[in-house]
């Protein structure tokens, strides 16, 4: 959570806030922020540099639409714990700068939650519950209520009238357009709120979690970090870095999800991983109607 | 208009100075998530909980859907006729106007410089077959006739005569072709066909009723004569009135003339073949009993 301290820097966003949406009531409350409580972490970020002859490393592959023009972030190395950044790279920003959507993030994020959930909850009915065939007492006489079964959902011991069925499957899926562009969405708001970074490898001189620790916490990245790479075979000493790490992890750039981004702070991308990303992306925009199973193999015409 | 407007607009200008967007920040928007109904509970869904008051209603002893308190029901009064019957076994055409086809050739999402093939009006998205439920391939209506321009060379299962003179008007070629329900699914996706690496079958005849329909040249049939096709096409231009334009001289005589063998179900491969497509070779069979078979 952020912790509090006397700045002076959330002062002019509430009455910049206000300005923007005026006329109406502004904020949904879990958006409304106190002006004295501030992220220390991105305030304390170095500032850019104010030089822009950084070199761009990598133009986007895909044509960018005539009417945008590609977003740029810095390209930063893990070899040493204070290097400088060593370039820029241009991201396509029908990935990396699409309107932010919270209803489709909420989506992703519950079918996420929800697809593969599999309930195993399952109650006896009076029918299944051992015993109460035979009827307890005669009908009439006997100065008790009439019962037919001892079972029954009214008596102690007895069935469940409504309850939980067997294994339930809350299986659904989404459309994979909502899917591609719930990513599409994380990306861009990721790089929007300063949380995406863009490494050249994974390459790191020591096996040793502190080294990584270390490293961001002097960049201030923040607490929790998702590291992303392309192909089968990461390196081995970030592999072992953070394996005993909690809060920052190495993933697979096809195992990227929502989920997974919205649950770390940052977000740390190499060049191929935002290669990857971008190719497999931007496919869906421009594809026809799936005409047999996706895992079947497609070459770029319909 | 060369005036580039910003990635993302306002919004991420905006979203830059919010709280980071975590898993407690999200929501869906609002008015998209009713309430749902819960019968039995509170002031509005309890007392009776929606059922009314005494009797069959109230009690769940409702009779049967359709019964009319002891009348004849009108389900059982209106005698039977065969209107639907053995409509489920019925062969299903999905039509294809020439309205439809000049928009995929404007769109570019169908070649007119190649032969016309189910496959390609598939991949074009241009129709949907669905083989498993009775559809024999495309018939060709001849809506938008009028405004139909292109040169073709096209091979359909059905054809209106308005249609086969709007296309030859034009200067194309309408061939009207059977293909049995397997090899029309092998048609209309032929890449998990090639996967499952089974040998490409060989096109099944029509069967008996409608062998009169592609024997017959009126309607460009495959099996008809092509001397007869050739006599339909004047008098088809006489009927229509316009001038049969004289293919041979085209310079896509070539590609216009191109007819697929009745046994034959792509363009350039033959029954019998296996393609490979992760190593991009085709498997000819060599024994001679197969090459009786395929070649019969």
């Amino acid at each position: 959570m952020f912790r509090i301290s006397v700045t002076v820097c959330g002062r002019g966003i509430s009455k910049r806030l206000a300005s923007s949406f005026s006329g109406e009531d502004a904020l949904p409350s879990n958006l409304r922020i106190p002006s004295n409580l501030v992220d220390r972490a991105r305030a304390e970020r170095p500032p850019p540099p104010s030089d822009s002859s950084l070199p761009v490393l990598r133009r986007c592959d895909a044509a960018v639409p005539v009417h945008l023009s590609p977003v740029q972030t810095w390209v930063e190395t893990l070899e040493r714990r204070d290097s400088k950044q060593l370039g820029l790279v241009d991201l396509h920003p029908d990935v990396f700068a699409v309107p932010t959507r919270i209803d489709i993030l909420h989506e992703v994020e519950l079918w996420q939650r929800n697809f593969k959930r599999i309930s195993r909850a399952h109650t006896k009915v009076r029918s299944e519950v051992r015993g109460g065939g035979k009827k307890p007492w005669r009908q009439k006489g006997s100065g008790k209520a009439r019962h037919g079964s001892i079972r029954s959902p009214i008596w102690r011991g007895g069935g469940v009238s409504h309850g939980p069925r067997g294994p339930t499957s809350f299986y659904y899926m989404l459309p994979m357009r909502v899917r591609v562009q719930g990513l599409k969405i994380a990306l861009s708001s990721k790089l929007a709120q300063d949380y995406l970074h863009v490494v050249d490898t994974l390459n790191i001189p020591t096996p040793d979690p502190q080294y990584l620790m270390d490293l961001i916490r002097y960049r201030h990245w923040g607490e929790s970090v998702l590291i992303v790479d392309v192909g089968e075979e990461l390196p081995e000493n970030i592999l072992q870095a953070t394996e005993s790490l909690k809060t920052v992890n190495v993933i697979p750039a096809i195992g990227l999800n929502v989920h997974s981004m919205l649950k770390h702070e940052v977000l740390v991308l190499t060049l191929e991983a935002v290669k990857f990303l971008e190719n497999k992306l931007l496919w869906h925009d421009e594809r026809f109607t799936l005409l047999y199973p996706f895992k079947l193999p497609y070459t770029d015409l319909p | 208009m060369s005036f580039t407007r910003k990635p993302g607009g306002k919004a991420l200008d905006i979203l830059q100075n919010l709280p980071r967007i975590s898993l407690a920040n999200l929501r869906p928007e609002p008015g998209t998530k009713k309430a749902e109904k819960k019968r039995g509970r509170g002031q509005h869904g309890g007392n009776r909980s929606g059922r009314g008051h005494k009797g069959e209603r109230q009690r769940g002893n409702r009779p049967r859907l359709g019964f009319e308190g002891g009348q004849t029901p009108f389900y059982l009064a209106i005698p039977k006729y065969g209107y639907n019957e053995g409509h489920s076994r019925r062969a299903q055409y999905q039509p294809l106007t020439l309205n439809r086809l000049q928009y995929l050739i404007d769109l570019g999402r169908v070649d007119p410089t190649q032969p016309i093939d189910l496959t390609q009006l598939v991949n074009g998205r241009g129709v949907t077959i669905q083989p498993q439920k009775r559809d024999y391939g495309v018939q060709l209506v001849g809506e938008g006739a009028g405004i139909f321009a292109a040169k073709v060379n096209i091979e359909v299962q059905m054809a209106s005569e308005e249609a086969i003179a709007a296309i030859e008007r034009n200067g194309g070629m309408v061939t009207t072709g059977f293909y049995d329900p397997r090899s029309l699914a092998v048609l209309c996706k032929p890449v998990p066909f090639f996967i499952s690496g089974q040998p490409i079958p060989k096109r099944m005849l029509p069967g008996e009723d409608m062998v009169p329909y592609y024997t017959d040249a009126a309607n460009r049939g495959y099996l008809a004569d092509p001397e007869k096709i050739q006599k339909a096409r004047i008098a088809l231009a006489q009927k229509y009135g316009y001038i049969l334009p004289d293919i041979s001289k085209d310079e896509l005589f070539h590609m216009l003339s191109m007819i697929k063998d009745p046994r034959q179900i792509f363009f350039g491969l033959s029954p019998g073949w296996v393609v490979n497509m992760a190593e991009k070779k085709i498997l000819k069979p060599t024994d001679d009993k197969l090459l009786q078979y395929y070649s019969s």
